[in-house]
């Protein structure tokens, strides 16, 4: 391993590969800063120019972008509440709150440091632990993916406001629902298509992601306008403080622990990633706080913001584990990199420890380097970046929506797209103004296709019996998180019921005595 | 009775979810298949009975305070369809005129929708942008933008 980690380390420290992550990180961090081009498109432009390039240095570039684009994704998210990326959506719920308060410094430099943190913990975890997770995702069979996915969908219970369980469940079945458009993976025979051929590869996440918060939030917001002007205007531009207090630093330290370790291992397993993690990360952070703290969530909570912060980096670094030792995509960024790595004629698999060392350690060794470029690049541009408020709507506003439309049709060059994410945005409009939550319909759809692989697989090799859930301890285990997660906001109002009405009745009895 | 948001909400559902289930029965398979234990209806038809179960939940258990009501009023409805039209235009346009010509159209468009009306503001913010944006996806990164049919057709492909 210590030869590799010097191979690697040759051919990071090459003066054009240490290059490849600056212009990486710096293209990344801009693209996926604007709303509408994410990590998926950003790296998807970068494929005609890795090409040209040596197969080390065209994933150093691709990684470096990835890393830039999910930090810069968090950037709009929090000062224009419109998520550059899937995996930034969950910044945005506390993020924008701070920033709207006047923190947007506090907030973009907690992003930054977390982020850093989150990459740099995933790093050194893929350093020494690739190979062993390797091993570990291996042993998941079906029915361990069928009760994660399960657990996953627990967590929609954080994104449901006051009152709003049964609203945020119809949503995630909503989303499972679209997700079963297109052909079926499993017998190929098309689903809900109605004879259209745009249909047939079912709603791109992208599409479904874009439309719902860039392209709703900014024709909402326009939609408000009256009354936003009537209000004294936000002073976005005022960043406010950039510095974090001791107690603030105190009160996110064990977040950004768990949500390092957590991030990662969601995204070693194939088919999860930077997305799924950043849910489950802010999912499981409010689940850990207290009754108090809860109530924060959702309206500028450090915590809120660092643990998808955190999540999403580290999920990003972990999912080159199943890319680079398996050989199969950890999300659709991924993807696209193993696409591009099989055209420049490396076959990523268990056999590129042995055919190609210096690909495999050299873009693992890079990840480090582009953590700490992102760091170094992004903190002091933070106040240069926060000038993209000062343009005038009328000019911002159709320039956020051409960046949103464009992403989604440079991902297909399929105008039909353009037209189903008009559609879906008066859809998510109608529904945001019935008080529908967008998250869990997100959420729903991303785990709907890897839940029924798993579900079909698990009843098939257990003759349709549902024993697979109790049969092997693993998938016991998930189920019983999965459901005392469930109930546990519904134990919470319960006890938190019973208290009340206890101190009620001392009070009374108090007041009689 | 007061018809709140929780109401119009589970209907609406409540009818998606059974036209939903209704289309269910559409979906081919193969010969057989409806005797394995999971097929390509299964769980479509899990996921219909659950959104019915769950609408009716929500009509069920809906608030019923009047300031629930949904109320549209402030919300300038207008500037949304004309903005949203735009896109779908946007998108037309692309096929017909290629990207440079329909992105500086869209933006002029859009800022023009949003209450712009100073043309050098106009021509500024938009034809520079778009230009840079062609050049950098087609020249500089080697993206193919297809110049558009009506383009080729005038000026052959």
């Amino acid at each position: 391993m210590l030869e590799g980690i010097f191979t690697g380390l040759g051919t990071a420290l090459m003066p054009f590969n240490i290059l490849m992550v600056v212009v990486g990180c710096f293209a990344g961090t801009f693209i996926g800063m604007l709303p509408g081009l994410g990590p998926i498109s950003a790296v998807a432009l970068m494929i005609p120019i890795t090409y040209g390039l040596d197969p080390s240095s065209g994933i150093i570039l691709m990684a470096g972008v990835y890393y830039g684009a999910v930090f810069g994704g968090s950037t709009s998210s929090i000062l224009i509440n419109a998520p550059g990326c899937a995996s930034t959506v969950v910044t945005s719920f506390d993020g924008y709150p701070l920033a709207q308060q006047g923190n947007a410094g506090k907030a973009l430099a907690l992003a930054a440091y977390c982020s850093f943190t989150g990459g740099t913990i995933g790093a050194v975890i893929l350093l020494f632990a690739a190979p062993a997770l390797a091993k570990v995702s291996l042993s998941f069979q079906s029915s361990d993916y069928f009760a994660l996915m399960v657990l996953g969908l627990t967590a929609v219970a954080a994104f449901s406001g006051k009152g709003q369980v049964i609203k945020a469940m119809i949503m995630t079945v909503f989303g499972l629902m679209i997700s079963t458009v297109g052909i079926d993976t499993m017998t190929g025979a098309p689903r809900f298509t109605f004879g259209s051929v745009d249909l047939l590869d079912g709603v791109s996440f992208l599409l479904l992601a874009m439309a719902t918060f860039a392209l709703t939030e900014v024709v909402m917001s326009v939609m408000k306008r009256q009354h936003l002007e009537e209000d004294p205007e936000i002073d976005m531009a005022a960043l406010g403080s950039m510095k974090l207090s001791k107690e603030e630093v105190k009160e996110v330290a064990p977040t950004v622990a768990r949500s390092s370790v957590f991030g990662f291992i969601i995204g070693v397993l194939p088919g999860a990633g930077a997305t799924i993690a950043s849910f489950l990360a802010y999912g499981m952070e409010r689940n850990f706080a207290s009754v108090k703290e809860k109530l924060k969530f959702g309206k500028g909570a450090l915590r809120g913001l660092a643990a998808p912060e955190t999540a999403n980096n580290a999920a990003s670094t972990g999912s080159f584990v199943p890319l680079l030792t398996l050989g199969i995509p950890g999300s659709g960024t991924t993807a696209i990199m193993l696409g591009a790595l099989i055209a420049a004629g490396v076959q990523p698999g268990p056999r590129l420890f042995v055919d190609n060392p210096d690909v495999f350690w050299s873009v693992i060794i890079s990840m480090y380097f582009g953590n700490l470029v992102l760091l170094i690049l992004n903190l002091p541009l933070i106040p240069y970046i926060s000038r993209l408020l000062a343009i005038p709507r009328p000019i911002l506003i159709p320039l956020i929506l051409f960046f949103s439309v464009t992403g989604v049709y440079l991902v297909s060059f399929n105008t039909f797209d353009i037209q189903m994410m008009v559609f879906i945005t008066l859809v998510a409009i109608f529904l945001k103004l019935l008080d529908f939550p967008m998250a869990p319909m997100l959420l729903g759809y991303i785990l709907g296709g890897i839940l029924e692989q798993n579900l079909s697989r698990s009843l098939v090799m257990s003759d349709g019996s549902l024993s697979f859930i109790w049969e092997r301890p693993l998938t016991l285990t998930i189920m019983i998180i999965a459901a005392v997660l469930f109930v546990m906001p519904v134990i919470t109002k319960l006890l938190e019921r019973r208290k009340n009405s206890g101190i009620k009745a001392t009070a009374h009895h108090g007041e009689g005595g | 009775m007061v018809i709140t948001k929780d109401h119009i909400g589970g209907l609406v559902f409540l009818c998606l979810s059974a036209a939903y289930g209704f289309y269910t029965g559409d979906i081919s398979m193969l010969p057989g298949d409806e005797y394995e234990p999971f097929n390509a209806q299964t769980l479509p038809n899990i996921l219909a009975i659950m959104g019915i179960i769950l609408s009716l939940a929500l009509i069920v258990t809906a608030s019923r305070n009047a300031e629930d009501r949904l109320s549209l009023k402030g919300y300038d409805f207008p500037i949304i369809i004309k903005l949203l039209t735009l896109v779908v235009l946007f998108s037309f346009a692309l096929e017909w005129v290629g990207f440079l010509i329909s992105t500086i159209f869209f933006l002029v468009g859009g800022y023009w929708l949003l209450g712009e009306r100073r043309p050098k503001t106009l021509i500024i913010a938009s034809v520079p942008f778009a230009v840079f944006i062609w050049f950098a996806l087609s020249q500089l990164l080697d993206i193919y933008l297809a110049p558009g049919r009506l383009i080729t057709m005038l000026f052959g492909g």
